[in-house]
């Protein structure tokens, strides 16, 4: 499939007082992708999303949409728009005024543009017959009638019908929220940003809006620049993951290979929890830990390089003893409802193992890995 | 805890009823009473032929010209007040906190003595003129010109505070929502900031329009008796050889059904207390 890019970030740099907060950053978005900024706190994920939606200008580097440079142009001249982190809904404003802000405070032209000429001709000639004069005046209701009409819609899109007229103080975190990506989407934004827009939200909530935010991507063909500290909400709604670290990218892909392939220790920390093992690559398809030589696959290092091997709990199996590779112990067992989560120490190195089996703390057990799900990185200097 | 700052405000609530609730109700008594000093405290009885001073064209002027000049401060310490808290709340300086501390500075100065200064610059042989040889404001003591400065000038402070206080309030936030929403920069302060400040102005103006409209001093020494007020009818009416309490007190209660209509307006608008700032 042959994709368009949309955004391209090229060497962009952004330092606040010497410290470098975005560094070298080269990205490129396509068409209508749900692609996901992850990564902690202060590791410039807000501040890159803050440089496409044109609130910050970065120090170095280009910011091209739709193959313009747009380093220079204000958030108002960009076909981007932003949900904010704690949504800033206009307090002096209810439901469906905040929802037609943007199109309320355009000019004729853009509106002309915005809705088509041809609706606009016809709501006239509804309202006022078909050889009246286009006067301003009467085109500023014709304006309004289709601007409170999209709004009305944007807030069914959202699931918030009947709620026009309250007031933002008087409306659910979970909906304030909502009406914040309304208050967006009504604009037909090529690009929507959202900044930690769930955080606030209660666990239950955060999981249905993440389904719901999916759907509308794929509903509307937007394409959705998502930040995030949650690994969890990455993995759900993104075609691609951008991890990130102290402003550098870590590693790019799609949720699949970014969990089963980490690129490096952090990036395998980061997502989800996992095992890392040292040892040594033999040979190809060969590698030796925990004392025993493994079947791999897919991996290529030079022979007798010393490797990190990435194990995620979930894909160790369980065996009985003799048919086991490893042996350990049980040293600790917490059920978690659909498995049981168990620290086995297998000659004093602790392994996070997953299995739907009970095992008691103190038992002993046998462990395998199938080949393709052994993963390998290179050893880094820490 | 609890019980000892409720001990800790008895006193205080003591204050209250003596010196402000009874003294209330006395003045809203003696105003319909025929009391003045020429009458004992056994011959007082209910009067209100006294208030047919309402409708002498003398107090009426002087009602007018209060609430005309109250009014006119108002409306320029807003629209002052206005620009100087919003010229603070956009810089970009550090500690504003010093600026706000300048502006209400010429408060830590005696009110009599501030506007004595004033009128001296106002006057025709003035310190500016004696100075330099010559004074842009030289000669104007005496007009409503120089009361309406000399109003402006005592109250703008009360003006320029609640109104930066309901700027700093507003989320920065709505501000980049604004501009991500397509506003320039124009149309986001008259669609998000202006009607977010409000409040923060109709505060101020409140509390620029009471003492104002209350007020005798500042229209005495700089309106050089052409300009009667309320306030100086009042003082009239107590510093007299006979000194008509029941006058006094009438125009008091008239002023203060202005001030508690004033205060409604407060409590409608000022719910998170900014004048208490």
């Amino acid at each position: 499939m042959h994709k368009k890019p949309l955004i391209e970030l090229i060497n962009v740099t952004k330092s606040y007082d010497g410290e470098t907060v975005v560094d070298n950053l080269n990205l490129t978005i396509y068409e209508n992708e749900f692609v996901t900024l992850l990564g902690p706190s202060g590791c410039g994920k807000t501040t890159t999303l803050r440089m496409i939606g044109g609130f910050v200008q970065p120090d170095e580097g280009k910011i091209v949409i739709n193959g313009k440079v747009f380093n220079d142009l204000p958030p108002y001249a960009r076909p981007i728009h932003t949900v904010f982190q704690r949504y800033a809904l206009f307090p002096h404003l209810n439901v469906i005024g905040n929802v037609a802000f943007g199109l309320a405070n355009r000019n004729h032209e853009y509106l002309l543009k915005f809705f088509g000429e041809e609706k606009v001709n016809l709501t006239f000639n509804d309202m006022f017959g078909k050889d009246q004069k286009k006067s301003a005046s009467k085109l500023n209701k014709v304006f309004d009638k289709l601007i409170e009409q999209a709004a009305k819609d944007a807030l069914a899109l959202v699931k918030l019908s009947g709620y026009e007229k309250r007031k933002i103080d008087q409306i659910s975190g979970g909906q304030q929220q909502r009406v914040a990506l309304a208050r967006a989407l009504v604009n037909k934004p090529q690009i929507l940003l959202l900044d930690e827009p769930l955080a606030a939200l209660d666990l239950k909530l955060r999981q249905a809006m993440q389904y719901e935010l999916k759907e509308m991507q794929l509903k509307l063909g937007i394409t959705f620049i998502f930040v995030t500290h949650d690994q969890e909400e990455a993995m759900t709604m993104s075609d691609r993951i951008v991890v990130m670290k102290d402003g550098l990218i870590q590693q790019l892909g799609t949720p699949k290979s970014i969990y089963n392939e980490p690129v490096n220790r952090y990036v395998a920390n980061f997502i989800g929890e996992t095992n890392i093992i040292p040892g040594t690559y033999v040979k190809k398809d060969v590698v030796h830990f925990l004392g025993t030589d493994f079947k791999c696959m897919g991996y290529t290092f030079n022979d007798g390089e010393a490797v990190d091997v990435v194990i995620r709990p979930e894909d160790f199996d369980v065996v009985d003893l003799e048919k086991a590779k490893i042996k350990g112990t049980v040293t600790f067992s917490l059920f978690k409802g659909v498995h049981n989560e168990l620290d086995v120490d297998v000659n004093g190195v602790k392994l996070m193992v997953n299995t739907y089996e009970t095992y008691e703390v103190g038992e002993s057990i046998g462990l395998t890995v199938d080949p393709y799900e052994i993963h390998m990185m290179k050893v880094e200097d820490v | 805890m609890n019980k000892v700052f409720k001990a800790l405000a008895v006193p205080y609530q003591i204050w209250l009823y003596i010196l402000v609730f009874i003294p209330l109700l006395a003045m809203v008594g003696i105003a319909i009473s025929n009391y003045d000093s020429s009458v004992l405290l056994n011959q007082i009885n209910v009067d209100l032929s006294h208030w047919s001073i309402l409708f002498q064209s003398q107090n009426v002027i002087a009602f007018r010209n209060s609430v005309v000049f109250a009014v006119l401060t108002t409306i320029i310490c807003a629209v002052l007040g206005y620009f100087t808290a919003y010229y603070i709340f956009q810089s970009k300086f550090k500690n504003k906190f010093i600026i706000l501390t300048i502006v209400i500075l010429p408060m830590w100065s005696n009110l009599i003595l501030r506007v004595d200064a004033l009128n001296n610059v106002f006057s025709k042989n003035n310190i500016i003129s004696s100075i330099f040889g010559f004074s842009p404001f030289g000669n104007i003591t005496g007009t409503g010109l120089a009361i309406l400065i000399g109003l402006v000038f005592t109250y703008l402070p009360f003006m320029i505070l609640p109104v930066y206080t309901a700027l700093e309030k507003i989320d920065y936030a709505l501000q980049e929502a604004a501009l991500d929403l397509g506003l320039t920069p124009f149309k986001k302060f008259w669609k998000v900031i202006f009607p977010l400040s409000l409040k923060g102005v109709v505060t101020g103006s409140i509390m620029v329009f009471l003492p104002t409209l209350a007020g005798f001093a500042i229209p005495k020494i700089l309106g050089k008796g052409n300009f009667l007020f309320i306030g100086n009818v009042i003082e009239n009416k107590l510093l007299s050889s006979t000194i008509f309490y029941n006058h006094g007190s009438l125009l008091a209660v008239v002023i203060l059904v202005f001030i508690l209509g004033s205060i409604l307006l407060l409590t409608r608008f000022d719910k998170e207390g900014e004048t208490l700032l």
